[in-house]
C-alpha cells in the first residue's frame, strides 16, 4: 500500500479514462438522477467530490440484470462467456465497495460474474458526510473504505486529495502521473478522522436493536404478517439492494433454438419458491418480508460473508412504495415490546 | 476515447407505460438495447418508486416478438409486405365501403397506452380524412361513465384533485378498487398516508390489501354502489351532517335528492347490500365529520350497468358532505392506462372534439373544420362495442384498431371474434401478435413508448413529455406517422406532421384544456395539469376550487338496479373479473417477463373456502367456469379476498380469457358494459374424471 498526494480528483479521473473505459457516477439527462454513467469528453465534467449515491449500486457491472448464459441452434450448446475490455469504476462509496466484495464471494464460482469482475478497477471514494438514509457505520461499511476493497481509494484531506493504492494493478494505473508521495502523517490523520465522520450520521439505535431482535428471534410473527400486507411485491427493494444475488434463467426461442437467459429475480415474489405443485413454503407476504430481512441481518451469514447482507446504503427505504424500507421495518421491529 | 462511447450506456428519463399514475423512469440503454430501468427521486409522482410492472419494463419491450414490417394475411398466414403495398390495401378497401355505404361503415379505435399525439392523429384520422365520428377506444369499459357521470354533476369528468392530496386527507375512502394492486405507486401514498395517521375507509365487496388495513371496511354485495351511497347519504341528512353552508351556496337540487334517499333507510340498505346498519353509520359519520377525506374509485363503480349512475351517486356523497373543492378532498378516479385520461382529453370518443367540445354543437364543429380545412360529419359516431356490433349486422366494414386487443379484453368474447371476423378488413396496428392482431387482415408495426416522442396525461391531468430512448426496431414507426400517411393516401394532407411536436402545437391551438402548455413547458415542470392557460399558466392540481366547471354542482337523485344477470339455480355464483398487480390489460407487454409471468401463469380463478369446499376444489384444483355467454378453464387458488357466493377472474390472460364469460348489458347512458358482474356456475374438472 502506497500513498500519494493529489491535486484534484479531475486529474486522476481523466488520466485513468484515457487509459480504460471509465464508469462514474454522474447526472443523468441534465436532471439531479446520479446513474453510473460512462465518462465522456461530449458531457461537461461533474462535481465528483459531492456524495452522488447513484440510484443503483455497482452491481450490474458484474451482475447484469439480464445476460445469456448460453445458446442452442437444433444441435450444439454455444458458450457465451463475456470477454469483457478493461474498465475502470471511479467514485464507488465504501458501502457499494463492501457489498462487491460480498458479491465476489457469493459469485466465487461464476464465470460470468469472475470474467467482468477481473476485468474492472476499482477506484473507491471516502464519504465525508453522511448521504440521506444511509447508515454504513453501523453495519462497518463505511463512511472509508475498507483495506482491500478497492485498487485505488480517495481521500479528500482539505484543498487536496490522498490517493492511496491497495493493489498492484491500481498502482499500475497510476504510471504517467507525476504524483509526489504523501506523508505518513497522512494516513495517520485519515484513520483518526474516520470516527468523526461517523459521529456526524444519525442515530441508528434502531437498526442496532432491531438487529438484535432479529438474531434473538424476538420479532413477533404478526408484525412480518402486518409488514408482508405491506410489501406489493414490485421487486424494488431486491433490484437496488447492493448484495441481493437471487437469480432465475429462462429460455427464450430464437431463430432454430433458444437462449439460455438469466435474470435478476426477487424473494418477495410469491412464485419465488412456488413448486410445480403449487406448494409454496413461504406463501405468506410475512414469511418472505422476514426472510429478506434475515438475509440482510442474520448472524448466519457473517460466517459465510464475514459481515451482514446489509452495508447501510438505505436504498430500500427510498424505493418502497409499500413504507417497509429499512428504517421503517427496523423502527417497528426495535419498538415491539 | 470516442464519440461513441455516448452511445454504449445512458440512461433516457421518460414516463412509465403502465397504469395512469405516471411515474417517471429513467430507461437504461446499454449497446442500443433497453436493459433496464432506474426510479426517479426526483420525480412528483412516483418520488424514486416503481411497480413491478415498471421494473419489468424493458423486458415489455423486448425486441423479441416484435412487429417489425407491414404484415398481409393471406391464406390464412401473415407474410412481410412493404408499406406501400399494405398503404394500397388499406386505401381501397376503406375507399370501396365508404363509397358504396357512406363513410360511417369504417370505423377506427385509438389507443389508451398509445401518446395524445397519437390518439390526436387517430381521431383527426376518423374526421377529416375519413369522415366519420366512430371513433371510440378503451376508455369505453374503463371510466366512460365518470366522464358522463362527473360532466353533468360537476362539468368536469377528470380526477379533481392531485395524488399529493392523498397525503393531505385525514380519511382516504377507497370505493371500488385496490390500487396497491393496480395503481401501486399511488396505492403505496395510501400506505404512506395511513403509517402517518390517516384513516382509512375501503368499500368494497373483496377483502382486499386495503381493505385489511382499513379502519372500516364496508364488504358490500357486488352490484349495490348505489343502495350503499344513498343508504349513507340518508344517514347523513337524518342526523344533519351535510355541509349546510355548502350545499346551499355551491350545488343544486338538494330537495330531489333528499327526497330519493329518504327511500334508503339503514334496514332496507343493509338488506340490499349485507353491510350491517352499524357500519353504515361508522361509515356516514366518518366521511361527513372528517376535515378532508379524499374520495378515490376505480372499475368497480364504472363497470356496471349503472355505471354512470354509480358515479352520480359517487358525486352525490361528496357535494353533500363538502368534501370537495379543496386540498386532500375530492372525487378520484383511478385511470386504469398510461394515457386513457390523455386518449379522453384528445377526443378519441365519438361524440367529442380535443377538449371535450361537442361534436353535436355546429360551433364545435365549425371550429375543427376551419382548423382542419374539411367538411367534418354530423352523424353520431359509434362506441367500440357499437362498432363491433355493427360489423356483425354490416353497418361496418372495416376497421382500424390501434395497440388495442379487444379480443381479450372486451365482453363476450365469442362475439367480439365473429365481429371481426365479419369486416371486410381489419387493420390492426401493434407491437406484438395479439389475439386482436392474429385476426387481422393486416398488421402495421408500431413503435413502441420507448422509442418515439410524445406525451402521456396520467389519471391527476399531468401532461407529461416521453423521450425516445432507442430506434424502432425494422420499419415500425409511430401510429400518428402511420396515420398520416395513410390519410395522404386517401386524399387528406392536413396529417403531414413533421414530427410529434407539431401536432402538441395543434392540440395546444385547438383544446383548451392545453392551450397554454408546449414541450418546453412541459419539460421544465415535470409536466403541467390541464387546465393550463391564460388564468392558469402553470396548470392546475386543484378543480372546483371556488365553483364548479358547470357553475353549480348538481345533485341528481338516483335509484339501486340489480346488475343485468343475477345468479340463479342454473348459474348460482356472482362472477367478477379484477387485475393483478403483475399485468397491464391483454398482458401483450407484462407477460414478456418472466418473472411476472411466472407469478401468475396462465390465469386463475379466486374463489372463497366455503365455496370450495362446497365443490371439493383444492388449491390449484382444474375448475370450468361456465355463463351464459361461454366456458373457460383454468385452476382454482381458494381465498378469503373474495366473499362466498362471488368468484372472481383476473382478465389479463388469453389461454382463460375471462371475458368469454362477462356480460354485453350495457349502461344506457355510455354502452359501458357490465364486467363487473354476471352469473357463472364452477365444476370441479378434477372430481369429474374421477
Amino acid at each position: 500500500m502506497r500513498a500519494f498526494l493529489l491535486e484534484s480528483l479531475e486529474q486522476l479521473r481523466d488520466h485513468l479514462a484515457a487509459q480504460r473505459p471509465l464508469f462514474t457516477p454522474q447526472f443523468a439527462a441534465d436532471s439531479s438522477e446520479p446513474s453510473w454513467l460512462p465518462l465522456s469528453h461530449n458531457t461537461p465534467s461533474v462535481a465528483i467530490e459531492q456524495p452522488l449515491l447513484p440510484a443503483y449500486p455497482a452491481k450490474q457491472f458484474f451482475f447484469p440484470e439480464r445476460e445469456i448464459l448460453f445458446r442452442f441452434d437444433g444441435t450444439d450448446f454455444k458458450e457465451t462467456l463475456p470477454k469483457p475490455a478493461p474498465q475502470i469504476l471511479f467514485g464507488v462509496r465504501s458501502c457499494d465497495l463492501c457489498a462487491i466484495a460480498y458479491q465476489d464471494q457469493f459469485f466465487q464460482q461464476d464465470p460470468y460474474y469472475q470474467a467482468r469482475r477481473k476485468a474492472t478497477l476499482l477506484v473507491g471514494i471516502d464519504c465525508q458526510l453522511p448521504c440521506e438514509g444511509g447508515f454504513c457505520p453501523t453495519v462497518d461499511a463505511g463512511p472509508f473504505v475498507r483495506d482491500g476493497m478497492a485498487d485505488l481509494v480517495c481521500h479528500q484531506q482539505g484543498d487536496h486529495w490522498l490517493l492511496i493504492t491497495q493493489t498492484s494493478e491500481g498502482e499500475a494505473l497510476l504510471e504517467g502521473l507525476d504524483l509526489k508521495a504523501a506523508a505518513e502523517e497522512g494516513i495517520t490523520q485519515r484513520r483518526s478522522q474516520e470516527p468523526q465522520v461517523a459521529a456526524q450520521f444519525p442515530s441508528a439505535t434502531h437498526i442496532e436493536r432491531g438487529i438484535q431482535r432479529i438474531n434473538q428471534s424476538q420479532v413477533p410473527a404478526e408484525l412480518w404478517q402486518t409488514m408482508g400486507l405491506q410489501c406489493l411485491s414490485c421487486s424494488g427493494c431486491t433490484s437496488l439492494c447492493p448484495t441481493c444475488s437471487c437469480f432465475t434463467s429462462y429460455d427464450r426461442p430464437v431463430d432454430d433454438g433458444f437462449e439460455r437467459e438469466r435474470c435478476w429475480d426477487s424473494c418477495l415474489y410469491d412464485a419465488f419458491q412456488r413448486e410445480a405443485s403449487g406448494h409454496n413454503p413461504s406463501a405468506a407476504a410475512g414469511q418472505r418480508v422476514e426472510r429478506f430481512w434475515f438475509h440482510k441481518f442474520s448472524d448466519e451469514y457473517i460466517k459465510t460473508f464475514g459481515r451482514y447482507g446489509c452495508t447501510g446504503c438505505g436504498r430500500c427505504e427510498k424505493t418502497c412504495p409499500g413504507v417497509i424500507g429499512v428504517h421503517s421495518v427496523m423502527k417497528r421491529i426495535s419498538a415491539t415490546p | 476515447m470516442d464519440a461513441d462511447r455516448d452511445n454504449i450506456s445512458r440512461i433516457i428519463h421518460t414516463i412509465c407505460p403502465f397504469c395512469g399514475v405516471g411515474c417517471g423512469i429513467g430507461l437504461r440503454v446499454e449497446q442500443e438495447k433497453i436493459t433496464g430501468v432506474e426510479p426517479l427521486t426526483s420525480h412528483p409522482v412516483s418520488q424514486g418508486k416503481l411497480c413491478a410492472k415498471g421494473w419489468s419494463t424493458a423486458y415489455a419491450v423486448d425486441p423479441i416478438d416484435r412487429i417489425t414490417t407491414p404484415l398481409i394475411k393471406e391464406n390464412g398466414s401473415f407474410r412481410p409486405a412493404s408499406w406501400d403495398e399494405a398503404y394500397q390495401l388499406i386505401t381501397e378497401a376503406f375507399s370501396t365501403a365508404i363509397t358504396e355505404q357512406g363513410a360511417d361503415a369504417v370505423g377506427v379505435i385509438a389507443c389508451a397506452r398509445a401518446t395524445n399525439e397519437d390518439c390526436y392523429a387517430a381521431q383527426k384520422f376518423a374526421r377529416a380524412a375519413l369522415g366519420t365520428n366512430n371513433i371510440d377506444h378503451c376508455a369505453r369499459i374503463c371510466h366512460s361513465p365518470s366522464v358522463a357521470g362527473l360532466r353533468q354533476t360537476l362539468g368536469s369528468g377528470a380526477m379533481t384533485n392531485s395524488i399529493d392530496d392523498i397525503e393531505k386527507a385525514d380519511l382516504i375512502v377507497i370505493f371500488g378498487c385496490d390500487p396497491t394492486e393496480n395503481h401501486s405507486v399511488l396505492g403505496g401514498r395510501i400506505i404512506r398516508a395511513k403509517m402517518a395517521g390517516a384513516r382509512l375507509l375501503v368499500v368494497d365487496p373483496r377483502l382486499t390489501r386495503l381493505a385489511r388495513m382499513a379502519d372500516l371496511h364496508l364488504q358490500l354485495q357486488l352490484g349495490t354502489n348505489i343502495a350503499l351511497i344513498n343508504g349513507l347519504l340518508q344517514i347523513i341528512f337524518a342526523n344533519g351532517w351535510e355541509a349546510a353552508e355548502f350545499l346551499n351556496e355551491r350545488c343544486e337540487n338538494e330537495a330531489a335528492l333528499r327526497a330519493k334517499v329518504a327511500g334508503y333507510p339503514p334496514k332496507r340498505v343493509t338488506a340490499i347490500t349485507g353491510v350491517p346498519e352499524e357500519k353504515l353509520i361508522a361509515a356516514a359519520r366518518m366521511y361527513a365529520k372528517a376535515d378532508r377525506a379524499l374520495l378515490t374509485y376505480g372499475m368497480g363503480i364504472t363497470q356496471y350497468t349503472t355505471g354512470t349512475n354509480n358515479v352520480i351517486s359517487i358525486s352525490n356523497l361528496a357535494l353533500v358532505a363538502g368534501q370537495i373543492g379543496r386540498e386532500g378532498t375530492g372525487i378520484n378516479p383511478l385511470r386504469g392506462q398510461n394515457n386513457v385520461q390523455g386518449a379522453c382529453d384528445m377526443g378519441a370518443l365519438p361524440n367529442v372534439f380535443p377538449g371535450y367540445q361537442e361534436v353535436a354543437q355546429q360551433t364545435s364543429r365549425d371550429k375543427f373544420a376551419d382548423h382542419w380545412q374539411k367538411k367534418l360529419p354530423e352523424n353520431k359516431g359509434l362506441t367500440s362495442l357499437g362498432m363491433t356490433k355493427g360489423a356483425l349486422s354490416g353497418e361496418v366494414r372495416c376497421m382500424l384498431i390501434m395497440g388495442e386487443d379487444p379480443v381479450v379484453t372486451d365482453p363476450d368474447q365469442h362475439h367480439v371474434q365473429r365481429a371481426l371476423e365479419a369486416l371486410d378488413l381489419l387493420v390492426v396496428i401493434e407491437l406484438v401478435m395479439t389475439e386482436t392482431a392474429a385476426m387481422a387482415d393486416l398488421i402495421l408495426p408500431a413503435a413502441a413508448f420507448s422509442e418515439k416522442a410524445g406525451t402521456f396525461t396520467n389519471c391527476e391531468r399531468r401532461v407529461q413529455l416521453i423521450q425516445p430512448a432507442i430506434a424502432a426496431p425494422g420499419e415500425a414507426k409511430p401510429d400518428w406517422q402511420i396515420l398520416g400517411e395513410l390519410a395522404s393516401r386517401l386524399g387528406y394532407h392536413g396529417m403531414d406532421w413533421p414530427n410529434a411536436e407539431a401536432i402538441f402545437n395543434e392540440i395546444t391551438a385547438l383544446s383548451p384544456l392545453y392551450q397554454g402548455m408546449s414541450y418546453l413547458k412541459l419539460a421544465e415542470n415535470y409536466g403541467l395539469q390541464w387546465p393550463c392557460n391564460e388564468q392558469a399558466p402553470n396548470g392546475t392540481p386543484l378543480l372546483h376550487r371556488q365553483q364548479f366547471s358547470r357553475g353549480k354542482g348538481r345533485l341528481i337523485p338516483v335509484s339501486h338496479a340489480d346488475p343485468a344477470e343475477m345468479p340463479d339455480e342454473a348459474y348460482p355464483l356472482f362472477f367478477t373479473t379484477t387485475r393483478l398487480h403483475y399485468h397491464y390489460g391483454c398482458g401483450s407487454m407484462t407477460r414478456k417477463s418472466p418473472l411476472l409471468e411466472r407469478e401468475t401463469p396462465s390465469g386463475v380463478l379466486f374463489i372463497n373456502p366455503a365455496d370450495a369446499q362446497a365443490l371439493a376444489i383444492k388449491p390449484q384444483t382444474k375448475v370450468r367456469i361456465s355463463s351464459r355467454r361461454g366456458e373457460v378453464e383454468t385452476r382454482a387458488v381458494i381465498t378469503d379476498e373474495v366473499p362466498p357466493g362471488t368468484v372472481a377472474m383476473p382478465y389479463h390472460f388469453k389461454e382463460a380469457p375471462s371475458n368469454r364469460l362477462t356480460n354485453t348489458a350495457q349502461d344506457p347512458v355510455t354502452k359501458m358494459p357490465e364486467l363487473k358482474a354476471c352469473a357463472v356456475r364452477v365444476t370441479n374438472l378434477e372430481e369429474a374424471s374421477q
